[in-house]
């Protein structure tokens, strides 16, 4: 079995697939990098030409005046005791903003890390994916090297089970290198820093609206830890999709075509989420789990982390389960 | 060799990975589904239940009461005073009655939040005390409007005029139920971003002031107060360096302007 998975990795090496997707990485990173730095300059400029004073450097005073404000709110009667647990949080962000000498405006590897993945985990990361999956068994099936691997004195079960160990290895590495070029070239950018400051989150949908009474802030490292954790279990979930689809389509271009089309069509479906109710049980609309986290979800009942969770896990076995017995009963002309 | 070397290497990240990112998926499951460490649900209830009779206020006082968002509440001020610190200063030359004052101002209030206040009841008490109600609302209808473009803007605009018209009426109805004779004193909104407007939403800002206005004058005791006259020219001394409260002189520029207005009132009171 170990053999058999050392085998299939290293023929993925060799195919340069894995390559042509870090390839991939590297230039997108560096340009939303690029771009990440050109729109910080402009906000700044803008911020300064309509406040008439340079905002980027008396951010000090203006920061010391929000927390001010914010400690006066906090202690008045009228509140409601729910806006609070917000307002704590907003003022620890910003104390630590102070103490540490952090323009808030200003951007950092970590920030941009996190927010990189963020961004990719509905359509990019799963793009990258589908690229090394969807040719996984079609691959071998148009070259006609299955028969090879077939004839060989081992059950079926045991090499689709090490292919598909293979995929969940290449994901990881796939999201390792995702996070450590971004660190590195983000952090040619804004420098290396900011692994330490508090970041907002746990948010939560109670009766159809955003409830923050529960916010709490936690170190922008394990922030980043749950972003880049959830981006792999959506880069699992999508992986055992398509390689269902590559076992059931003969051909690559085909099997590539069919989920990257499902995926993309997602994002349009995602539009209709909260009057159709069956969108909501499809993999595609449920793959922004970071939003979860972020606060950022649109606010629709019944759609929560776990739940989502629990969609895409379904949609994983059942594929897993569709692959193995598909493979251990086709019929294969040797 | 080198593939050796390599299998290795991947299968070292992917060991190490997993476990690193297992524990992190955990980690995002609890913080997003843990349940809200205290469900508070007596805490803002303080100050309604002390007095069943409405109005026990004591003849020797003058009440003064601050509603509306962040301007009422004194945001801006470097020294964290406010209209709540200056007013009292300004009235106390017109009247030897001790000056009481509440503030019940939230920062980004919009008009039909300061209703919800209203018609929660929880300020009944308070409101009936007062002798004169300062009220500054609308800044927060209107500010999200102006990055819009000059088509949607126009019409985004009529949309809050009425609806803010029609909540600052109820809300009007809903002070004079509890307490028909005090002063309600309003202030009227200022541009606070004079440097870049164009004449366009100059026009807009001087729509809003003069309904409002309007609206204010139909209720005999209460008076709107104009702001944007005393800014317009002195936006760099009296606007904080937030952009958009007024800073420590311009709340005392403001309150002085008040002041003057009740001046023969406070003294009769």
């Amino acid at each position: 079995m170990f053999n058999l998975i050392e085998n299939e990795v290293l023929k993925m090496i060799s195919k340069k697939r894995l390559m042509f997707v870090l390839a991939i990485l590297v230039v997108l990173i560096s340009v939303f990098a690029y771009g990440q730095n050109h729109t910080a300059e402009r906000t700044k400029a803008q911020l300064a030409q309509r406040m008439g004073i340079s905002a980027t450097a008396d951010w000090r005073k203006l920061a010391d005046q929000q927390l001010i404000d914010m400690k006066n709110r906090l202690d008045s009667p009228y509140r409601d005791e729910k806006d609070k647990s917000s307002l704590r949080v907003r003022i620890e962000q910003l104390q630590y903003n102070l103490d540490n000498n952090i323009n808030p405006l200003e951007q950092s590897a970590a920030k941009f890390t996190t927010k990189f993945m963020e961004q990719s985990i509905f359509l990019f990361l799963p793009l990258l994916i589908i690229m090394l999956a969807a040719d996984m068994v079609s691959g071998e099936s148009s070259s006609g090297t299955i028969k090879l691997l077939l004839v060989r004195n081992v059950p079926r079960w045991k090499i689709l089970l090490s292919k598909y160990l293979t995929l969940m290895i290449l994901e990881i590495v796939v999201l390792f290198f995702a996070f450590v070029l971004s660190v590195i070239i983000s952090g040619l950018f804004f420098g290396l820093g900011g692994w330490l400051a508090p970041v907002a989150t746990g948010f939560k949908l109670v009766a159809g609206k955003l409830d923050t009474s529960a916010v709490l802030n936690v170190p922008q490292w394990r922030y980043t830890l749950m972003v880049y954790s959830l981006a792999y279990f959506v880069a699992v979930v999508v992986g055992s999709i398509s390689f269902m689809i590559s076992i059931l389509v003969k051909s690559t271009a085909a099997s590539i075509g069919i989920i990257m089309s499902t995926v993309v069509a997602g994002n349009f479906i995602s539009y209709f989420l909260s009057d159709w109710k069956i969108t909501r049980y499809m993999f595609m609309v449920n793959l922004r789990l970071t939003d979860y986290l972020s606060g950022s979800f649109q606010p629709i009942e019944g759609m929560t982390m776990l739940f989502s969770i629990t969609v895409l896990l379904g949609w994983a076995v059942a594929s897993i389960l569709v692959s193995f017995v598909y493979f251990i009963k086709q019929d294969i002309l040797v | 060799m080198l593939k050796k070397s390599m299998w290795y290497s991947v299968l070292a990240i992917a060991c190490a990975g997993f476990i690193v990112l297992a524990s992190g998926f955990y980690q995002a499951i609890i913080v997003t589904t843990m349940l809200s460490p205290q469900p508070s649900s007596e805490a803002p209830m303080t100050q309604t239940t002390e007095d069943s009779t409405l109005s026990s206020k004591n003849p020797n006082s003058v009440q003064l009461l601050i509603l509306g968002d962040s301007v009422a509440k004194g945001t801006g001020d470097e020294n964290s005073k406010g209209f709540s610190g200056y007013l009292p200063e300004y009235f106390k030359n017109n009247t030897s009655k001790e000056i009481i004052v509440d503030n019940a101002g939230i920062d980004g209030l919009e008009s039909i939040g300061l209703l919800e206040q209203l018609q929660s009841q929880r300020l009944d008490k308070l409101i009936a005390d007062s002798d004169i109600i300062l009220v500054s609302i609308g800044g927060n209808d209107i500010r999200s409007i102006l990055s819009l473009n000059t088509l949607a803007k126009e019409d985004e605009f009529k949309v809050r005029l009425d609806n803010y018209q029609s909540s600052l009426k109820l809300t009007f109805k809903e002070l004079r139920n509890t307490n028909p004779n005090s002063i309600i004193i309003f202030l009227g909104l200022y541009n606070p971003y004079e440097k870049a407007t164009s004449l366009e939403d100059a026009r807009l800002l001087t729509t809003w002031n003069y309904n409002t206005q309007q609206l204010v004058e139909e209720d005999g005791k209460a008076i709107f107060i104009p702001t944007h006259d005393l800014l317009k020219f002195n936006v760099g001394k009296y606007i904080a360096q937030d952009g958009l409260h007024p800073n420590s002189a311009g709340y005392q520029a403001l309150s002085n302007r008040i002041s003057k207005s009740v001046e023969t009132i406070l003294t009769g009171l």
